[in-house]
């Protein structure tokens, strides 16, 4: 689903973010990328968005190489994959419904569609009773639901989180956690990139670590060490 | 297809109404400057009017008597024809009764009193003369001749009605020209502001329409949209500044005493309505370029 053939990303001209880096990911794997800040985690998610493009090496995504991706391409990238971010990229002035329907409505799904998935997904996260709120009435877990609610409502094969926990509790973060499970088992292949100890060793998946942009270890069932 | 059009307009409104001072100095700008294109226009067409006779270098026109007879318009031609060295003797050309009275109609469209005194029948005919040296006391005294040749009724001169006329019209038009021009680059800029700023107030909106997969140009259309709706408006506006002028103008210009030549300097109204089309035309371009000018540099967010 995801492979990686020596990845280099080098920003502006001596700033090496990422370093050589291959692995691949299978469809329907959960995958943890962890390290320190500045370890590359973000860097290697953004490669794989083709929010960036590497400056050495391949990025395989769902059968596409984003190195030779025109730019015209991407966006139906975009649209089998989902995001989800540490600050929840939220828009303020809609509701939880109008935040969600708005993933659809820009990639030109007809109403009938929207009307059909938006609550069927707003249900999955557990929201289905607020979905007239707006982003400053939900706590910070139910935003993050909301915002995988968005990420998930045109069905990805692959979700990438970029600390989704960060700003979150242990018990709201344990929430989070079991719901992208969820959408784990329904056959989407997860990329989380955390530094959430708790989150990594409770999961036991495999843990990719990153130093200075240099993988350093690749382990089946891993914990945070 | 439909949601698509439907979500470009919701957002081409609702962006408009947030970003309303702005939206109205670009809008405003867009009008002034497309007024004075128009302005321009008729100011043109009014001299035209007032030149016609003495368009493709004419210098000259000897008017022929109404009553003429054939063998005195003969007479004419040869004489004409037999000054090679000062009068381009290809360019000479004869208007009969029929071509003078559909000339005089234009030039006298705004002075029916004139009007109403010439007739088909009436009308003296004219020979336009082109001359080919640059000398002007030649042209002049070869004139005096010919006003004693049995037929001429008279022989005017371009130096003496059209020269001042000419160089005033040339003045007006490039002053107004440069002007105009000037006032479409401000509207092209304001607009390109304008959209600038109102991407920039839905950054977020933007940044989460690229990452949900939303192509960049479903994303340009409604602000486009919106710059084109802004250079359009202004187009209206100035239509309507450019119509009451033309009015205004019109109706002082039927107070002046007939056949002062000033009463020539009116614009027909199926021009009006020429002019209308090209200041929409205009407008919408105006509106088109500031905006996709600023739809295409900032989509970076």
């Amino acid at each position: 689903m995801i492979r990686l053939d020596g990845v280099t990303k080098v920003y502006g001209d001596d700033t090496v973010a990422v370093d050589q880096v291959s692995f691949e990911v299978a469809k329907g794997d959960f995958i943890f990328l962890v390290g320190q800040s500045g370890s590359g985690k973000s860097t290697l998610l953004r490669l794989m968005s083709r929010e960036e493009i590497a400056t050495e090496g391949d990025v395989w995504v769902a059968g596409r190489n984003l190195s030779e991706m025109a730019a015209s391409r991407v966006p139906y990238l975009r649209r089998s994959l989902g995001n989800v971010f540490q600050d929840y990229k939220l828009l303020l002035n809609k509701t939880v419904f109008e935040n969600v329907a708005f993933a659809l409505e820009v990639i030109g799904k007809p109403r009938h569609v929207i009307r059909e998935q938006v609550p069927l997904v707003l249900e999955l996260v557990g929201l289905a009773d607020k979905t007239e709120r707006f982003p400053n009435q939900l706590s910070g877990g139910e935003q993050q639901r909301v915002s995988i609610a968005r990420a998930f409502v045109n069905r990805p094969v692959i979700l990438l989180a970029d600390e989704p926990t960060g700003n979150l509790d242990p018990a709201t973060s344990e929430g989070i956690m079991a719901l992208l499970e969820e959408i784990n088992e329904t056959g989407t292949t997860v990329v989380m990139a955390t530094h959430d100890h708790r989150v990594v060793n409770t999961m036991r998946r495999r843990v990719i670590q990153l130093d200075r942009g240099v993988v350093v270890r690749d382990q089946e069932r891993g914990v945070y060490e | 297809m439909l949601a698509r059009i439907e979500y470009a307009l919701r957002e081409t409104w609702a962006s408009f109404r947030r970003n309303f001072t702005l939206t109205l100095a670009a809008v405003l700008t867009s009008a002034i400057a497309l007024l004075l294109v128009g302005a321009t226009f008729l100011i043109q067409r009014a001299f035209e009017n007032l030149l016609l006779q003495w368009r493709g270098d004419v210098a000259m026109i000897v008017f022929v008597r109404s009553d003429a007879s054939p063998e005195q318009i003969a007479l004419i031609d040869s004489t004409l024809r037999a000054a090679p060295s000062v009068i381009d003797v290809e360019k000479i050309r004869y208007l009969d009764k029929a071509e003078s009275y559909a000339e005089a109609q234009r030039i006298f469209a705004g002075d029916p009193v004139t009007l109403s005194l010439l007739t088909p029948e009436t009308i003296p005919t004219q020979f336009k003369v082109v001359p080919i040296t640059e000398d002007a006391d030649l042209v002049r005294s070869l004139a005096g001749q010919y006003r004693t040749l049995p037929g001429v009724e008279a022989v005017a001169l371009a130096e003496d009605e059209f020269e001042v006329i000419s160089t005033l019209s040339r003045f007006v038009r490039t002053v107004t020209l440069i002007m105009s021009l000037v006032l479409l680059v401000v509207a092209v800029g304001l607009i390109w502001n304008t959209i600038r700023t109102a991407m920039f107030a839905r950054r977020r909106e933007i940044e989460v329409m690229k990452l949900v997969g939303a192509t960049n140009w479903f994303i340009r259309v409604p602000f486009m949209l919106e710059g084109l709706l802004q250079g359009l408006i202004g187009g209206v506006v100035s239509c309507f500044g450019v119509w009451a002028l033309n009015s205004a103008w019109t109706s002082g210009v039927a107070t002046f005493k007939p056949g002062t030549g000033i009463s020539s300097l009116v614009v027909p109204s199926g021009y009006l309505s020429g002019v209308i089309v090209i200041l929409l035309a205009l407008g919408a371009l105006v509106g088109a370029i500031g905006s996709a000018i600023a739809a295409s540099r900032f989509l970076d967010v």
